[in-house]
């Protein structure tokens, strides 16, 4: 038997064993436990080092609001730092360790910060690392030095680089009423919801359903409180229209009634089932919201409050009725309201001496007095803890006379023996997701808390979330919530259900704070001490924004759950003003902390999807090198053993000119543009005009934006009167078909046309070379494909190997060259009989870099040179721009700046000494690798021009074509290329396109 | 005529996956309609749209946005204002619905090579599509017949509920491959079988 184990009792399976690690040494547990309660019971008191100070700290709740007791659960290579104990559920073979401490818990180097604790108060930071200003430090690394140091020396856990190779997954969910909170208000809720026939969901944090239910100790209506929540989960099983969700935080409330929940699917499990994720992140839509999240007890701060021993009273009560533990065997309580003699009842009941009970009230009732007295407790009323006694864990506290009224401590200190210290300080609603929804916290002075304010459109609120502590009327509260959320018209009930024991006083006194001699703390998590608080407000910092920034109250990974109230009253008290005029911190998401992964979800490795061709697999079995394009994938190479990637393409680009090579172009993008208005919708998008196309013709065209400059361009096929095939560029396809839309949507809805993306029907696979249309006539049939059939720019139908094709005669590389598109399903068919009918001509197939190549040493542009700054004119498509008829952008492409004489215009450079120019280097008249400067452009894109023998590129260069046949230098000082160009026509090779017009 | 590739490729392997040990919760298929056809009318001549739909297919669609119906053969959705996806398990369904959709209705645009249809059946397809689409897919939001276009991060897709547990989902061919890894990813969970 463990030594705080209590013989019988608790919801624990006590026939599962279960063994586990915490900090290399092996302990037993029980089905049910949690890390906390399980070392608990082997009398574990020290659980970790605080944040600063690295003072001894032990376990302070029961959940998830535990500021204390922060471990870090390692899987493997996987660390998971920062995790509340009283969270973590153990399984077999849990490996858990302590963390912010060295070299070991026990004993811990940095517990001499505790020596310092003037030194480093509230601001240190600020106030004393500035780095030296003066001295020989004076501009050195010092600080840098010194920072590191501190943030070692600082902190909670420590993150791990392992890859995680943990599933998560998201889920999205709708329902009429989500339920937040199972306890007797939340279930009470989802009862009366669920019998209505909406769609219902029950969310739980917990492992299980019935919150306080399961460790109150109460009956409801003459049964145990536990058995009454398990019957009604058995109840709401039963309805399909319900689903429950257990061990789910629900931790943001977003507009439209978004509810974003974390459901830790596996966490509990030694491993995951198969291809169960270990967090599933719900996004819930809900009609309507039942808040049920209960309440925080809430810490006093006194001196040595953070002891290891010192622990909530309602987590001690906790941990003695539904784990079957005792926190301690001699336990004192210390309380300023009703709740702590329910929790010193229970303790008692489970076999704990209590050893005095200690309320800062002079008056208590009598009911308080009966219960004390049947815990056999010694009964100090006006009384107040005023230090505690002991190291790594409590031996005793100190107390004395307190006046409620005044704050005022009188008298000697009174010392009593105790290995544990129960404390209450009034309770705090949870009401941390109406707050996210946009509601203002209202201050209760009879509850001494913030309370939800009126209801808001989407929810509704029940239980002790509504300052409501009574079980009973929390159930009818729950009733009630139930019925409004299900839109059902409010029943009065005429009686509450039986709860026993009776429902104490709810209100506390005023008091937060205990000012005696030493540490008190508010944060324990960030050890802020009420001194912290007040010397912020010394330092001019009375906003309570400006407090929780200075001093880091509440901006832990508790996020304030027990300290914010404390804090804030400490607070008012310094500023002489009442708490609510004061303020307070409004919530935000997450309520408790979200795992990364789970907001990646199916993401988490796959950041995009792939984009593939119908002949991507062919490319990759022949040896393509791919790279991405988007989210496309492309051949760049089809590179021979051997071979560089200068060489691979300088050989494909050379084959082709010199025989024929076929190249993947399914990636364009392709629109459908139909409709009795297609044509003149054309004339308005397009420079150029397309109403007078024929059918079974394509036309190049230039698109520009609305402020004149230069947007896309491609080739538009008239497929028929009212039907064309527009193409666009592989990475603005999606933004043409945005401004298309746009066009037609907002600006001439009139127009009739329809825009389909048709990207993904057709397959392409452009021939190129002398031998194309040879090899073209050899495994086409249906159609002719000569000169007079298909002309330049011409469009014709036919089969190749049975497959339907469509074959427009055009030419990006500068040769006689051909787009065959097929259905996508039979490009791959299609491809490969072009293959094999091209092998006698010793056709190859060719990657984007020799189409790269071919389109610089056609001076053809493509992205790099349409970069957004450049006009039609920059790039030499002056001709193409209508004087006959209005485009997008006419209007504004004769602007001054867009016209100037100096503008970069498009040229071409070759290198005067024989090596590579490389994207991105400038163009200058004299280069100066000490001192660049006077930039008279920039090359867009670059190669080894297989035609000419030369390196070459397409440079975008000032007045560039007034320097036609001039010397000039190239300019790269972040690659060091310097070295002379000259500059020259962008038409390299072939200007009067003798070869592609045949 | 030459078959249709399918995108899937080696992505697409046969059998039983994932957590099956207790049976598995979906089956999923590739199932490759001869015919995937948008229709799409000019303002104010949707009925004239849907009465040309149901002259070819014999389905009745109702009004309301995402209205559909299915038969044995034919398939027909709503998936925007005016717009109609019509699937028909053999070819030519284009041509067909060419010669009753009049240019002065709307047009016709054969998608039968740029979509590529997957189903998910079984009794987790809610579970499983619910991971991957903020989509309410019960049935009492989702009837049986009904459409919808939504979008899973890049990736557009149109879906419809073609039986009580069935969902047919339309993506762009390119896109297929991934999304048909995902969707397999998504219901190992729960089991999956390849048919």
């Amino acid at each position: 038997m463990s030594p705080r184990r209590i013989p019988s009792g608790g919801r624990i399976d006590r026939l599962r064993t279960i063994r586990f690690t915490f900090d290399g040494v092996s302990y037993a547990g029980h089905q049910g436990d949690t890390l906390a309660s399980a070392l608990l019971a082997n009398g574990v008191m020290l659980f970790g080092r605080s944040f600063k100070y690295h003072r001894p700290r032990g376990v302070l709740t029961a959940g998830v609001d535990e500021p204390n007791a922060l471990v870090t659960v390692l899987r493997g290579d996987v660390r998971e730092p920062n995790l509340p104990a009283t969270t973590v559920e153990i399984y077999d073979g849990l490996v858990a360790v302590s963390q912010n401490r060295f070299p070991s818990l026990a004993h811990d180097v940095s517990a001499v910060n505790q020596l310092g604790g003037k030194f480093i108060s509230a601001g240190f930071y600020y106030k004393t690392f500035m780095g030296p200003a003066i001295g020989p430090l004076k501009g050195t690394r010092f600080w840098m030095m010194c920072e590191h140091i501190i943030r070692r020396a600082a902190g909670l856990g420590r993150a791990g680089h392992a890859p995680d190779p943990s599933r998560y997954e998201r889920m999205n969910a709708f329902c009429d009423v989500l339920v937040v909170g199972s306890g007797p208000a939340g279930l009470s809720a989802a009862r009366e919801a669920a019998a209505s026939g909406l769609r219902v969901i029950l969310a739980e944090l917990d492992p299980e359903f019935g919150g306080s239910a399961n460790w109150s100790g109460e009956t409801i209506d003459g049964e145990p409180a536990a058995t009454w929540a398990s019957d009604i989960v058995g109840e709401l099983k039963e309805h399909k229209n319900v689903r429950l969700l257990k061990r789910t935080t629900v931790w943001g409330y977003y507009d439209g009634n978004t509810i974003a929940a974390l459901e830790r699917v596996s966490d509990h499990e030694a491993s995951p089932a198969k291809g169960a994720p270990r967090h599933r992140q719900w996004t819930i839509r809900a009609g309507s919201v039942v808040l049920a999240a209960g309440a925080f007890e809430r810490p006093l701060v006194f001196p040595g409050n953070d002891r290891p021993g010192v622990m909530m009273a309602s987590a001690a009560m906790r941990y003695a009725n539904q784990y079957g533990v005792l926190p301690g065997e001699k336990i004192a309580v210390f309380t300023n309201n009703d709740s702590a003699y329910l929790a010193a009842a229970a303790l008692a009941k489970a076999g704990a001496s209590i050893v005095a009970m200690i309320d800062l009230r002079r008056n208590v009732g009598d009911a308080c007095r009966a219960l004390a007295k049947a815990a056999g407790a010694e009964l100090l009323t006006g009384r107040a803890v005023v230090g505690t006694e002991g190291g790594k864990k409590l031996t005793g506290v100190k107390l004395a006379h307190f006046d409620e009224a005044s704050g005022v401590i009188s008298g000697e200190a009174r010392a009593v023996a105790t290995d544990c210290l129960v404390v209450s300080g009034g309770w705090s609603p949870t009401i941390h997701l109406a707050s996210q929804a946009g509601a203002r916290p209202a201050w209760d002075a009879e509850l001494q808390a913030f309370l939800p304010p009126e209801p808001g459109k989407g929810w509704v609120g029940a239980g002790a979330f509504n300052g409501t502590f009574s079980t009973a009327e929390a159930i009818a509260e729950g009733f009630a919530a139930g019925r409004k959320a299900a839109d059902l018209p409010p029943v009065k009930v005429d009686m509450l259900p039986q709860v026993e024991p009776a429902a104490l006083d709810p209100r506390p006194a005023p008091v937060f704070e205990i000012r005696a001699k030493g540490k008190a703390f508010v944060d324990f998590q960030h050890d802020v001490t009420a001194d912290d608080v007040r010397l912020a407000h010394l330092e001019g910092f009375v906003s309570v924004e400006h407090l929780k920034r200075y001093t880091t109250l509440g901006m832990a990974t508790d996020q304030g759950k027990g300290s914010n109230v404390p804090g804030l009253a400490i607070m008012a008290e310094a500023v002489g003003k009442p708490i609510p005029e004061v303020g307070t911190t409004r919530f935000r998401p997450p309520f408790a902390p979200v795992s990364v992964g789970s907001l990646a979800a199916e993401r988490f490795g796959d950041l995009k999807p792939e984009r593939l061709t119908p002949m991507h697999d062919w490319h990759i079995e022949n040896g393509a090198t791919m790279y991405s394009a988007g989210l496309w994938f492309r051949p760049m190479i089809y590179g021979d053993p051997g071979e560089t990637v200068e060489q691979a393409y300088v050989r494909e680009a050379g084959t082709t000119r010199d025989a024929a090579g076929i190249v993947d172009v399914s990636t364009l993008g392709k629109i459908a543009v139909q409709g009795p208005d297609a044509a003149e919708f054309l004339d308005r998008v397009y420079t150029n005009v397309f109403s007078t196309l024929p059918v079974g013709k394509a036309r190049y065209g230039l698109m520009l934006r609305e402020d004149g400059i230069a947007f896309d361009d491609g080739t538009t096929w008239r497929l028929g009167e009212e039907d064309f095939l527009m193409t666009t560029t592989t990475a603005n396809a999606g933004k043409v078909m945005q401004h298309l839309e746009y066009f037609l949507d907002v600006v001439w809805p009139d127009l009739r046309v329809h825009l389909t993306s048709v990207t993904d029907q057709w397959a392409g696979a452009a021939i190129g070379g002398p031998k194309a249309r040879e090899i073209l006539a050899s495994c086409v049939t249906g159609t002719k494909v000569d000169n007079e059939t298909l002309p330049f720019m011409g469009i014709v139908r036919g089969e190749i190997a049975g497959a339907p094709v469509m074959i427009c005669r055009l030419s990006f590389s500068g040769e006689m060259a051909f787009e065959v598109y097929s259905g996508a399903g039979h490009g791959i068919h299609v491809w490969e009989a072009l293959v094999e009918a091209g092998k006698p001509h010793g056709m190859v197939p060719y990657g984007l870099e020799a189409l790269g190549t071919m389109r610089i040493e056609k001076g053809h542009v493509t992205g790099a040179e349409i970069d957004g700054r450049t006009t039609g004119r920059d790039l030499h498509l002056g001709w193409m721009l209508s004087k006959k008829k209005p485009f997008i952008g006419s209007a504004m492409m004769d602007r001054e700046g867009l016209t100037a004489p100096d503008r970069l215009e498009l040229v071409g450079i070759v290198s005067l000494d024989n090596r590579p120019l490389n994207g991105g280097a400038h163009i200058v008249m004299q280069a100066d690798p000490e001192n660049p400067h006077g930039s008279l452009g920039h090359i867009t894109a670059a190669c080894f021009s297989p035609a000419l023998g030369k390196y070459i590129a397409l440079a975008l260069v000032s007045a560039g074509k007034s320097r036609h046949g001039k010397r000039a230098q190239v300019s790269d000082p972040l690659r060091n290329r310097f070295g002379p160009v000259e500059i020259v026509s962008h038409h390299f090779f072939d200007p009067e396109g003798k070869r592609m017009h045949g | 005529m030459v078959e249709q590739l399918s995108p899937l490729a080696q992505a697409f392997r046969p059998g039983s996956h994932g957590n099956f040990a207790d049976g598995v919760g979906v089956t999923l298929s590739e199932i490759a309609p001869g015919s995937i056809v948008q229709v799409a009318a000019w303002p104010r001549e949707e009925k004239t749209l849907m009465g040309a739909i149901a002259s070819v297919t014999q389905l009745s669609l109702a009004d309301g946005a995402g209205a559909g119906a299915v038969s044995e053969r034919h398939a027909a959705f709503g998936f925007a204002p005016g717009k109609f996806l019509v699937t028909d398990t053999s070819e030519g369904l284009a041509t067909a619905l060419a010669g009753a959709v009049t240019s002065s209705a709307g047009t016709v645009t054969d998608l039968s090579h740029g979509r590529t249809a997957i189903r998910i059946e079984g009794t987790k397809a809610e579970w499983v599509l619910g991971k991957l689409f903020a989509v309410d897919f019960e049935q009492a939001a989702f009837p049986i017949g009904s459409g919808i276009s939504t979008a899973h991060h890049d990736i557009f897709a149109q879906i419809q509920r073609s039986g009580a547990a069935r969902f047919d989902l339309y993506v762009f061919r390119s896109f297929a491959r991934s999304f048909w890894k995902m969707l397999c990813h998504a219901a190992a969970e729960v089991g999956y079988e390849v048919v």
